[in-house]
């Protein structure tokens, strides 16, 4: 008798909190957060919790994902039919994204006022057949940075040009357990670390036509000069034993002269190695000078119900001060004009040193499946760098392969 | 034999074989389905493309190249492991003094994740800060550092080991458990007909110990032919796809590349592989029972 009440109340004390829920509408935004550095969550996590504290109606619920298994985990939670309302992604996944429908185009939610404040530059990469697919979310450009104590002890000057590099690797390796230059070999990025030389050297990832640009005469002479490097033992030994993090590793231990890194290196070595001189230069140019510029996009995903709310979180997001503590707390370069004009970004002679390079910054190509055709480019570099195949061979097998990806 | 009896045991396993169909057969109708159509990177379906990505997989040198790393990995890393595993579980079977505290030694390493495990040697094995090295130039068995894992050969052997090495825990355990339970009567007769201790293995240990090798052999082909850390956690299949093994280039080729059809058929056809090997190898255990039984 007494168990059965029990279940009479419980059963109607649900139905009340049921309706209560009703009544009371709390719509939940999810929000997947790419892991940049352990202050990317907490840092959303109190963003969060400040719109909500203005905004009692909405609910943010905030998930942190690791770089390395973002994509995975979209994929599978698309796939699932569970996917976030909105999402940081990597601006090289975007096409797939809104080719196959999962982003929503956001030109609607768009105040002129709001896309006033974003500097164009980040914006374009964003924008795919004139529809804005999302928004830059954080920017960074590459540089070379070089370890002065290393090149004032083999007494050589900063290299403007390749051949300057080349002979002040030269000098620097001859030093004991030192090596000039600093070369990646392996796993992500390691393209990119490619496409520096590629770039400056005259060449690029792909042709006006929209071929592969790795057969051409640039190119070839780039990947030729990276190997004559390993060869003559300026790099460091089996350059594909080294992921980007062990290049950089090397250099904060002083093990290298060059490196070509991000500025998120930069707190890193101030706090790892902070007895470490450095220099952050523009690459080394052959014919013209280039910087990789490489932004992550804020998206909406078209399934979401509740895109409105999503928005409004998007815009608080976006003011000055979080901005401010986001680039400034994670070493990025500013997306927003405001902050680009803080006194730190023109003063601050590292920073300023990667924000040089935004003027003439190179973009990865918005291209289908470009993750394939940058595996490709990887495993091209892997066989040259290793000997398998001449830079030549190697470089005509992957533009063949990579025409053949895009249907070309 | 009557039907009734027949159907009896039949009865009896239809809950566990109900529940494997659901546990194994749904996940492979799914696979088969996607295999046979165009798959979104994100997993929507865009209608029947029939074996297009079968045809696929059987284009790509990549698939043939990892297919045959895939059986050198899976021969090497079991073969490995049983011919260390067999001594050592004998070694531990005998009475000495700390045999818990060795056993517990041998068994620690289970304990942790595989990808742990990787990610540990990934760094030993670092050229320049990485201890392996360090530890063998102090030695003074090496002079100059090496990369182990620069080069496919080299790196593919180091993991090889890594692998064996992953799999010594559970294999001694099954081979334990399996000299534990041979009578010692047997040796005892032995002794005294005077067989040495060679004689006794090779005429008594291994023949007695023949189903639970069989068991350690099934259960580690298939472990090893699907395993995925050890390899991806230290090369990711590289440099230039010299270490990739057929799971690793599916796992790429899935949350990469975002070819999900494709992903589905590789992953049929390894089904379709292990199964087989599978079917021969306990056919052929059988047969040799029923042959050994013959000849008592």
């Amino acid at each position: 008798m007494f168990h059965r009440k029990v279940a009479r109340l419980a059963a109607s004390a649900l139905a009340i909190g049921l309706l209560a829920g009703s009544a009371f509408a709390e719509t939940t935004v999810n929000f997947t957060v790419a892991e940049y550095s352990s202050k990317t969550g907490p840092f959303y996590k109190q963003v969060a919790a400040d719109f909500e504290k203005a905004n009692p109606d909405i609910k943010i619920n905030i998930e942190v994902v690791p770089w390395d298994s973002l994509l995975q985990r979209l994929t599978t939670d698309i796939a699932g039919g569970t996917p976030p309302d909105m999402s940081i992604i990597g601006t090289r996944w975007l096409l797939d994204f809104a080719s196959q429908g999962v982003a929503e185009p956001v030109d609607k939610y768009l105040t002129p006022e709001f896309k006033g404040t974003f500097i164009d530059t980040f914006m374009k990469p964003g924008i795919i057949n004139g529809k804005t697919m999302g928004l830059p979310v954080a920017a960074s450009a590459r540089a070379m940075v070089i370890n002065t104590d290393l090149y004032n002890k083999a007494g050589v000057k900063p290299p403007k040009t390749w051949e300057d590099l080349y002979n002040a690797s030269e000098k620097i390796s001859k030093l004991p357990d030192t090596f000039g230059f600093g070369l990646q070999g392996k796993e992500i990025e390691t393209d990119a670390y490619y496409y520096y030389a590629l770039w400056t050297f005259g060449g690029d990832i792909l042709r006006p036509d929209g071929k592969s640009g790795l057969d051409s005469p640039e190119a070839l002479a780039a990947a030729t000069f990276y190997k004559k490097m390993i060869d003559k033992g300026l790099t460091q030994p089996s350059p594909t034993n080294y992921s980007r993090e062990d290049v950089f590793n090397l250099f904060k231990q002083g093990k290298v002269g060059t490196i070509f890194t991000f500025p998120m290196l930069i707190p890193q070595i101030k706090a790892e190695a902070p007895n470490l001189h450095y220099a952050v230069l523009p690459f080394p140019i052959q014919k013209t000078e280039a910087t990789y510029g490489v932004t992550d996009t804020l998206m909406l995903f078209s399934s979401s119900k509740v895109k409105a709310a999503a928005w409004k979180f998007i815009e608080f997001t976006y003011q000055d001060k979080y901005r401010k503590q986001f680039d400034l707390g994670e070493g990025f370069l500013p997306v927003t004009k405001n902050i680009a004009a803080l006194d730190y970004f023109k003063n601050d002679k590292d920073i300023a040193g990667f924000a040089a390079g935004l003027p003439y910054a190179k973009f990865a190509p918005v291209i289908a499946n470009w993750e394939e055709i940058a595996d490709t480019t990887v495993r091209a570099l892997q066989q040259i760098y290793l000997g398998q195949v001449s830079p030549e061979d190697g470089l005509k097998a992957a533009a063949k392969k990579i025409n053949g990806i895009r249907g070309l | 034999m009557n039907l009734s009896a027949g159907f009896k045991p039949l009865a009896m396993i239809l809950p566990g074989l109900a529940l494997a169909v659901l546990i194994i057969g749904y996940p492979i109708y799914d696979l088969g389905y996607a295999s046979l159509h165009e798959v979104s990177r994100f997993g929507q379906f865009r209608g029947l493309n029939g074996l297009t990505n079968f045809r696929d997989v059987f284009q790509d040198p990549l698939f043939y190249g990892s297919l045959i790393r895939t059986v050198i990995w899976t021969f090497a890393v079991v073969g490995g492991t049983l011919a260390l595993s067999l001594p050592i579980a004998m070694m531990l079977n005998e009475e000495f003094y700390g045999r818990g505290l060795a056993r517990v030694i041998i068994m620690l390493p289970w304990s942790i994740s595989l990808t742990m495990t990787a990610v540990v040697w990934r760094w030993a094995l670092n050229g320049r800060a990485g201890l392996f090295n360090a530890t063998l130039m102090d030695l003074g068995i090496l002079k100059e550092p090496i990369e182990w894992l620069g080069e496919a050969h080299q790196a593919f052997t180091v993991e090889i080991l890594i692998g064996i090495l992953v799999s010594i825990p559970f294999t001694t355990t099954i081979f334990l458990g399996g000299l534990s339970a041979l009578p010692q009567d047997s040796y005892e007769a032995a002794a005294v007909d005077g067989a040495t201790r060679w004689d006794q293995f090779r005429h008594i240990t291994l023949p007695l110990m023949k189903p639970f090798i069989n068991i350690a052999v099934v259960l580690n082909v298939i472990y090893v032919f699907n395993s995925l850390p050890i390899i991806w956690v230290m090369t990711e299949g590289g440099p230039a796809n010299g270490t990739d093994i057929l799971v690793t280039y599916l796992y790429k080729l899935a949350f990469r590349f975002g070819q999900l059809g494709k992903a589905s058929a590789i992953s049929l056809i390894m089904f379709g592989v292990l199964m087989v090997f599978t079917i021969i190898y306990v056919l052929l255990v059988m047969r040799g029972e029923a042959g050994a039984d013959a000849e008592e």
